[in-house]
């Protein structure tokens, strides 16, 4: 079997074991949606009309097998709270959440590349040592209080950004871009703070072995040195970062979008916790879960073109 | 400069000139200038609708919208008197079983079809149809049936008697759709079709919502607005740099600790709104030594009261010692009962037995900070007689589940929303299995019931009157007053509007 087609269906029990644990979670942390919707005026009357309207006093077995065979038919179910189908608010969604990580994605890769080289290749200089503490202060700060510094200074203070919202790349590029550069920015530096740890712990072994040594006495220059041999070589480990990394992306995207008014997966995903919608949850983490596991695939096979040594059969 | 360097220079001037170019497009790419047109008002809320079905929410900030879009039978006007809606007028029989209203000709919904005495019918039918799963299907009173007249009269015909009828059907969700759509299913969540002053221009989920004008609106010359542009602020803080800013015309609920800076900004406006909410230190009767008056009223004189309700709620916040909004006809003056007294608070510790000092559980509801502040507060004045507060702050969906609705805590701090009437604070009081404090008094049950049942106004807040100094007798909770609302919006724009007791915005007659 080929190998892309062996690691999509492992793919399937990853999705079922995301899924029950999400499902078990949201019964295990208290609070309940009736409850909940109803608020502070609930009479308990009002509460155990809608458990029951809602379906709620159902076993719980059978509510998840229900829910189990409704996502085989790809139905991820109807939000009780936003009474609509969970797939339709996800599509609506998904543009904003990839759009902010990937963007973020490209913020920390133009970052740590060069800066992560530049320090390898003058190792401990004056320009090496501000990037380490640099790297250490950006890990340090946390992305929500880096957005707000942001907006404050750059869509408030200099009123150069938007303040909040998101417009959709196909209505009008620039403004999706204008829209995206602050929250892009603001999750992107902490990410390239860790990956330009890892560039330049990666180029700096490399560039202690022995085929360094000789294609510099075979008189190669150094910035092919740089690029035929030892990125190649040094992009495998951080491409394995970068894949993680993309999932700690789409993690960062709930605290982000919360931030800028982002209409994302996880503003959706956070919406659905503080209401317990488990639909909405679990629709949420499920994208979430597949996406990362898709760009881990992605990944792999990126691993073969860096690295001719690599196949896949 | 040597020849790999010009050559690196050569290499790298384009992408620099690139980076340039994007920069200078995303700044030209801002608008011109951060204020909006006279007749667009940009709002910023702290949250957005979950569903714009009227009949599927009981959430505050979906009402906040859902007002511009629909209109009810009768609406309350500043002080909570019922004016007419879409009804003209309406008429109740001397039993106060059958209610009549006559409704408003040449009412025209989003869609073209005119108002009749059916879209009523359908509407009440609607919420009270089980498949509809409206949270308020019991709030809009016992409904035996709607019988339309004729085309501009519907009757509707209670199993008993119903006081605060009226104020149920002026509430959001007594929103009046239009017949047709009922019967085809019509999804108005997301399509929301009524005969309010706006139309649903567009939604983005979770972002901002856009309505426009609608040109056949019943009340000439309304709404003053051309757009009213909704934005969902999470965060206070962007809120009020929004505001400052000018990229919004008005934001809602500024904290206290904001208020200087936005205060100190000429071109803004604060207004101050006296809120429908009674702020309480909650205390759960059925719990150890907190089943004795004693206790509880040794709550009272701990807590300085007022000092509470200002530093946490604001400095405007009005003090009160009965369970009813200060702004409700209802209210009644009571004075101050249990002045705050620390010795005197000991003393009564000590009567019940409890001179050894007493271990209480405290839980605070996240993300109501002003809630934590408060039981912070509290928490160092009863340490000052003796009781020992462990404050635990929860998270809301838990506070709900756990505090609200399973009675699991000692103390706790929270404001209980109003209601237009009455009914709708005090209904479940009294009755231990139906409030959350587990206050029991049969004699304050018997007077809620009879205040619902009793149409005479004079006599029903006679009744209420008795029932609120009973509750405050009875010390069941710490009533530390009704909270202000901070509300701020740019210098230029006039009648913003909020419904009493009702908490929505009314931009019918706003303009700026």
């Amino acid at each position: 079997m080929p190998f892309v087609v062996r690691r999509l269906l492992a793919v399937a029990p990853t999705i079922l074991v995301v899924a029950t644990v999400t499902f078990i979670a949201l019964q295990i942390i208290p609070g309940d949606i009736a409850q909940i919707m109803l608020g502070t005026d609930a009479r308990p009357e009002d509460v155990t009309r809608l458990r029951r309207e809602l379906g709620l006093n159902r076993p719980l077995a059978v509510r998840y097998v229900e829910w189990l065979g409704n996502l085989l038919r790809g139905d991820l179910g109807t939000s009780i709270t936003y009474r609509e189908p969970v797939g339709r608010l996800i599509v609506a969604r998904l543009p904003v959440t990839y759009s902010v990580a990937f963007a973020a994605m490209l913020v920390a890769i133009g970052i740590a590349l060069p800066l992560g080289i530049a320090a390898a290749r003058r190792a401990w200089s004056p320009l090496d040592l501000t990037a380490l503490v640099g790297s250490q202060l950006g890990l340090a700060v946390p992305t929500f209080w880096m957005g707000i510094l942001l907006l404050l200074g750059f869509a408030a203070a200099l009123p150069i950004f938007p303040l909040q919202g998101y417009v959709g790349f196909t209505r009008d590029p620039v403004q999706w871009l204008r829209h995206l550069a602050l929250p892009a920015i603001a999750l992107g530096v902490e990410r390239a703070a860790a990956l330009t740890r890892m560039v330049r712990a990666s180029v700096l072994e490399e560039l202690t072995r022995d085929y360094v040594r000789t294609a510099r006495s075979k008189g190669l220059r150094e910035p092919s040195v740089l690029r035929r041999h030892v990125l190649r070589n040094a992009l495998i480990p951080v491409l394995t970062v970068m894949g993680l990394q993309l999932g700690f992306l789409l993690g960062g995207t709930i605290v982000v979008e919360q931030v800028f008014g982002l209409p994302g997966l996880g503003r959706l995903l956070l919406q659905g916790i503080y209401s317990r919608d488990l639909v909405v949850v679990q629709g949420a983490v499920i994208t979430i879960a597949v996406t990362f596991a898709l760009l881990n695939l992605l990944v792999d096979l990126l691993y073969a073109a860096v690295d001719p040594r690599i196949t896949y059969d | 400069m040597s020849r790999q360097e010009r050559q690196n220079l050569n290499t790298r001037w384009p992408r620099s000139v690139t980076l340039l170019l994007v920069a200078a497009l995303l700044v030209v790419g801002a608008p011109a200038g951060a204020q909006s047109p006279r007749d667009r008002l940009v709002f910023a809320l702290s949250g957005g609708p979950d569903t714009l079905d009227p009949h599927g929410t009981a959430a505050t900030l979906a009402f906040m919208v859902m007002k511009s879009l629909y209109d009810t039978l009768v609406e309350p006007d500043d002080e909570g008197k019922m004016l007419p809606g879409l009804a003209e007028s309406w008429t109740v029989s001397p039993d106060g079983i059958t209610w009549t209203f006559k409704l408003r000709a040449g009412v025209r919904f989003h869609h073209g079809k005119t108002l009749d005495a059916t879209d009523v019918k359908a509407t009440l039918e609607r919420i009270l149809d089980p498949a509809t799963r409206s949270p308020r299907r019991l709030q809009i009173g016992p409904i035996r049936s709607v019988e339309v007249m004729d085309p501009l009269a519907v009757r509707i015909v209670l199993t008993e008697r119903f006081a605060p009828l009226l104020a149920a059907l002026a509430e959001g969700w007594g929103a009046i759709l239009p017949a047709d759509l009922i019967a085809r299913k019509h999804e108005f969540g997301t399509r929301p079709v009524g005969t309010g002053p706006f139309t649903l221009a567009e939604w983005q989920r979770d972002s901002f919502i856009r309505l426009q004008r609608f040109d056949g609106y019943w009340i000439k010359g309304q709404p003053r607005l051309r757009e009213v542009f909704i934005r969902f602020v999470p965060e206070r803080a962007v809120k009020v740099a929004g505001l400052l800013s000018g990229e919004f015309d008005a934001i809602d609920g500024i904290d206290p600790d904001d208020l200087p800076r936005v205060r100190a900004n000429p071109d803004i406006k604060v207004i101050t709104q006296v809120t429908s909410l009674v702020n309480v230190v909650a205390v759960n009767n059925s719990r150890g030594p907190l089943r004795d008056v004693r206790v509880r009223r040794a709550l009272w004189h701990a807590i300085d009261r007022k000092q509470v309700l200002k530093t946490a709620y604001g400095t405007e916040s009005i003090p009160s010692a009965v369970f009813m909004d200060v702004t409700s006809p209802f209210w009644v003056d009571v004075g101050d009962p249990y002045p705050f007294d620390p010795e005197r608070a000991r003393r009564l510790l000590s009567e019940a037995g409890h001179s050894g000092g007493l271990t209480l559980d405290l839980a605070l509801p996240q993300p109501f900070q002003v809630h934590i502040e408060a039981g912070q507060l509290v928490q160092a004045m009863l340490a000052k007689v003796g009781i020992t507060a462990r404050p635990r702050v929860v998270e809301f969906g838990f506070w709900l589940s756990r505090v609200f609705g399973g009675g699991e805590y000692d103390l706790t701090v929270i404001g209980h929303t109003g209601k237009l009437d009455p009914e709708g604070r005090l209904t479940g009081w009294g009755d231990p299995a139906r409030n959350y404090i587990r206050y029991e008094n049969q004699k304050a049950a018997d007077l809620i019931h009879a205040g619902r049942i009793t149409a005479n106004p004079e006599h029903r807040r006679r009744i209420y009157a008795e029932a609120l100094k009973l509750m405050t007798e009875d010390a069941m909770f710490v009533i530390l007053g009704t909270p202000v609302r901070y509300v701020g919006t740019n210098r230029n724009v006039k009648d913003f509007r909020q419904l009493y007791a009702v908490d929505t915005y009314d931009f019918r007659k706003t303009s700026k």
